[in-house]
């Protein structure tokens, strides 16, 4: 699930970019700066779960690279990355966990993986994930699929697409085994407001 | 043969001897293998800790804000604060990367959170949940397996896989959906909560080295390499972290430095004294070089020797071997000193001298076979290294320096005063041996307010200022006590294990008294197969129909699949076997705590912060346990080597005595020979008593060295050779500069025991050179 808010929150420029150029301007122009708060909805589809899970709430980018999502129902958890950390915080069940992105193994390989996309370091993308995009009409695709022979089977694919209104965006991410998280996002603010709800709940993550 | 050819042979061989040996010997750096016994189990097991124990070769490293603030000391409540934190996590994200690519570094973690290996290895406990669940099953299956508490249990199973744990715990849950297996794990994860608590901020880590903790050598690498990573990566983010560290081997490395400045030291300034002092009797730098070279030889000898013999030489041999040259000095000047005196030639000399210098020598030898008996293993060896140093130099003196000195002019070495005093005690003989004799009964009388030194602590290096530097580190980490734990003992695995799960419930009730804070025991890691037993059996028990429905309607109600979360099968047949835990890798994580024991398995289990009457009281009637304190184990083996030195030196002074007497064949000759160094010994330990000094094993161990020369001197004077002692006492006095020379050079050094050693030596030394006229009487032949 972390997987994939990073995967959303990182690739939502990069669907953005996709659809107005080539994929080669697009992965050379990927990155995101500035703090953004979106709303989202999320459909997880888990391989012990007898039914689709349903979530929803907001996510949160700021300046620093830092992601939050704050999920709001069925129960309020937050989930905090920061460039070194991460937090999880669930209220209703008290449980609070923090761990290096570095000791986090496969998962802590992934963020920093999905960092080196927001730093704008492509060249690590184009090893590990080839890049094909779809245009019908106003409607646009991205899809990234991990190169074949690489060690690391359980990387996920990852799908993205848009239309003309820049603020919407789905993204889907199918992990190896089967289980999937779709994400419909929707821009919600922008600017110094939203990266003091980032320490706000950065805060309430960490117990301060 | 002719003098010429065996000054010849000499120059011939002595290049060749010194080639051999540089091109032969290891020098040992080690301090273990000097200074721990192994002669019992608890010493193998010190000597076992101290060398590879999964503690001793563990640093904690402390990275801090170079201007002294440290964000885990401050609530994190401003956005500068959080930056801090951020940037501290940063740096040490990178430094445990750099770090572990460090040669010598076998693992380093952020102390926060346990290592991923870690992580790995609970997942492969899954299968057998059932049988490792809980240390007292009977006790908490109860809450466990209550059927009422199943939804709520089902409805954090869900929220696990949701959470940024879901990979981990899906894994888990596939083959243990009740997650019982994390049950048995539920006090690391305490453990680790409770550091991380300590060190909100962060830059607290550990690192695990590879090569053994009293490996100086291969730690002063690694040490560099630490900083060095430490500091390029500082250099980028603008100086502005610090870096501390702490472990044994951080003192192991210190103690190394001091040692090898000592080395250095003791080594010149003997040679320099010894050089000077022989200047000074016979301002002859022919005959110096001469004797040097005689010296230096015996000493080349004696180092090849105990190579072949130990297969390694130790550095603090050498140093301590290097104060040998001041005694086997002593021969070639009681034969120059009768050369220079009564203008004989070197040849006549040695052979009218050669039965006293020849019994001089052997008790020598024999004061060092009872030093290398008293169960020091360093003694040991320079126990070795003095008896073929001194053989070789009594050889040297008698066949070979008469060729060397052959064309050497030698001048009267006069020294003032030596007349005068051995006059003064043949004028007021009477007086003065009243006043001995008084003496000697009131010596007597202030034994018994000896005070004897049972810390050994008291004989380590002063190291405040790294004491100071490692209290801080620690005040980071949750503490585990190095030197501390409790053992547990048995014939076998299987049994050890019980015990130690025995130990454990023990441990646990300590912890709720606050007599312990914490503890790192075996379980679940490693579990007996009757524990194991006993949680299938609860576990079955507990598998009714009913507790099966309560578990599906639970995971219905969280909308979690029937399918493959809902059968409940009975326990894994097969129990886990600790030779399949030890093949695992597993076995590094326990590696520091099952010992390799000669009679059965031994494990630790070890201690945080505690009491250690009221812990070791709380373990009495455990079958096969015992609280260890290395401290106590240390001092214990100071109070053995005390008395095994006290027992060494009347042994010495017997045989001493019985050589003699096959010599003298009188044994009022033998009594007044030994008389001065005994003497001597009893008015030390008097002045030590008066004084109130802690007197160890070493100061034992000085005054029988003391005895041992003093006993030459006593020879000498009785056998009084050229028939003049005038002159028999001037060679005395000669050798006895010499031996404060070099003996005195040890008191330079800064590890403790050069400069006890220096002190007993010299006063043992001096007051039996004193003494010799005064209770030998004139003899006249």
């Amino acid at each position: 699930m972390k997987y994939g808010l990073w995967l959303l929150l990182v690739l939502w420029p990069m669907a953005r970019l996709a659809n107005e150029a080539g994929l080669a301007e697009l992965l050379g122009r990927i990155r995101y700066n500035g703090s953004a708060e979106f709303s989202y909805q999320e459909t997880r589809k888990l391989e012990l779960s007898s039914s689709p899970w349903n979530g929803r709430g907001m996510m949160l980018s700021g300046v620093d690279g830092s992601l939050i999502k704050l999920q709001l129902q069925p129960m309020r958890v937050i989930m905090v990355s920061t460039e070194q950390r991460m937090y999880y915080w669930d209220p209703e069940q008290q449980q609070r966990h923090s761990a290096l992105i570095a000791q986090a193994g496969a998962a802590g390989e992934e963020i920093t993986l999905f960092r080196s996309i927001i730093q704008g370091h492509t060249e690590r993308l184009q090893s590990t994930y080839n890049f094909t995009h779809q245009v019908h009409g106003k409607a646009w695709t991205l899809r990234m699929t991990p190169k074949p022979g690489l060690n690391d089977e359980s990387a996920p694919t990852i799908e993205i697409s848009g239309n003309e209104d820049d603020s919407k965006q789905q993204v889907l991410i199918r992990q190896a085994d089967g289980e999937s998280t779709e994400y419909l996002m929707v821009k919600t603010a922008e600017g110094p407001e939203v990266e003091k709800s980032i320490r706000r709940l950065l805060l309430e993550a960490i117990g301060d | 043969m002719s003098f010429v050819w065996r000054k010849r042979w000499f120059l011939l061989l002595f290049p060749l001897l010194l080639a051999a040996s540089v091109w032969q010997i290891r020098v040992e750096s080690d301090l273990n293998v000097f200074f721990t016994a192994t002669d019992n189990e608890d010493s193998r097991l010190l000597s076992g800790l101290l060398k590879s124990g999964e503690l001793s070769r563990r640093y904690l490293l402390v990275v801090e804000n170079a201007n002294g603030s440290n964000p885990g000391n401050e609530a994190v409540h401003d956005a500068s604060s959080l930056s801090a934190s951020a940037a501290m996590d940063a740096f040490s994200a990178k430094l445990v990367v750099k770090l572990a690519q460090i040669e010598g570094v076998e693992n380093v973690w952020a102390a926060n959170e346990p290592p991923r290996e870690w992580i790995d290895a609970i997942r492969t406990y899954a299968p057998y949940y059932a049988r490792l669940f809980s240390l007292n099953p009977r006790q908490d299956g109860s809450a466990l397996f209550d059927p009422d508490k199943l939804g709520s249990r089902a409805e954090g199973l869900k929220q696990a896989l949701l959470s940024p744990q879901g990979g981990f715990v899906k894994a888990i849950a596939k083959q243990d959906s009740l997650l019982l297996s994390l049950n048995g794990f539920k006090d690391m994860q305490n453990q680790f909560q409770r550091q991380a608590n300590l060190n909100s901020g962060g830059g607290a880590l550990i690192l695990q080295s590879r090569p053994a903790a009293l490996d100086s050598d291969a730690h002063l690498r690694l040490q560099a390499a630490i900083r060095a990573s430490f500091d390029s990566l500082n250099q980028s983010a603008g100086e502005k972290f610090r870096l501390s560290m702490a472990g044994v081997p951080v003192f192991s490395v210190a103690a190394q430095t001091e040692i090898s400045r000592d080395v250095t030291l003791v080594s010149v300034a003997s040679s320099v004294a010894v050089t000077l002092v022989f200047l000074l009797l016979f301002r002859s730098f022919s005959a110096l070089h001469w004797v040097m070279m005689v010296q230096a030889a015996s000493f080349v000898l004696g180092t090849l020797a105990t190579a072949l013999v130990f297969g390694y030489v130790h550095s603090l041999t050498l140093a301590l071997g290097a104060s040998l040259i001041g005694i086997c000095t002593d021969y070639p000047i009681h034969v120059m000193v009768h050369c220079a005196k009564h203008r004989h030639p070197p040849l006549d000399a040695v052979r009218l001298l050669w039965p006293s210098l020849a019994m001089g020598g052997l008790t020598t030898i024999i004061g060092y076979a009872a030093l290398g008996l008293t169960g020091f293993p360093g003694f040991e060896q320079i126990a070795v290294f003095a008896l073929f140093s001194i053989f070789a130099s009594l050889a040297l003196t008698r066949w070979v320096l008469p060729a060397l000195l052959a064309k050497s002019t030698l001048h009267s070495a006069h020294l003032p005063g030596i007349a005068a005093w051995a006059g003064f005690c043949g004028r007021h003989r009477r007086g003065l041996l009243s006043l001995f004799a008084t003496g000697v009964i009131l010596a007597f009388f202030t034994l018994p307010q000896l005070r004897w030194m049972d810390d050994m602590q008291k004989l380590a290096m002063d190291m405040d200022q790294l004491k100071q530097q490692d209290e801080a580190v620690r005040s980071h980490f949750s503490s585990i006590e190095p030197g501390r734990f409790v053992l547990v003992q048995a014939d076998d695995i299987e049994t050890a294990l019980r015990r130690s799960e025995a130990v454990e419930r023990r441990l646990i009730m300590l912890k709720q008294t606050g007599i312990l804070s914490e503890y790192h025991g075996l379980f679940p890691w490693l579990v007996s197969q009757d524990l194991q037993a006993e949680n299938a059996k609860v576990y079955a028990q507990a598998l009714t129909p009913q507790f099966q429905e309560a578990w599906r309607a639970g995971l219905v109600k969280a909308d979690l699949s029937l399918d493959k979360l809902g059968r409940l099968p009975p326990p894994i047949a097969e129990p886990l076997r600790p030779e399949t835990v030890l093949a695992s890798p597993v076995r590094h994580i326990l590696s520091g705590q099952i010992i390799e024991g000669q009679n059965g398995a031994v494990l630790a289990i070890w201690l945080g912060e505690h009491d250690p009457v009221k812990l070791a009281e709380g373990l009495a009637g455990l079958e096969g346990t015992r609280y260890f304190s290395q401290k106590d184990q240390l001092d214990q083996l100071a109070g053995q080597y005390r008395d095994r030195s006290l027992l060494m030196l009347a042994i010495g002074i017997a045989v001493m005595g019985l050589f003699i007497l096959l010599q003298q064949r009188n044994i009022r000759k033998v009594v007044l020979t030994l008389l001065p160094s005994v003497a001597s010994v009893l008015f030390i330990f008097a002045i030590w008593s008066l004084m109130g000094e802690e007197v160890s094993f070493l100061h034992v161990i000085g005054l029988l060295l003391s005895v041992s020369l003093c006993v030459d001197y006593g020879i000498f004077f009785m056998d009084n050779r050229g028939e003049n002692s005038d002159v028999t006492y001037h060679g005395i006095a000669a050798s006895t500069l010499t031996t404060l020379a070099s003996f005195g050079a040890l008191g330079l050094g800064k590890t403790p025991t050069l400069p006890i050693l220096a002190l007993s030596v010299s006063l043992g030394v001096t007051l039996g050179f004193l003494l010799c006229p005064l209770l030998i009487q004139k003899p006249t032949r």
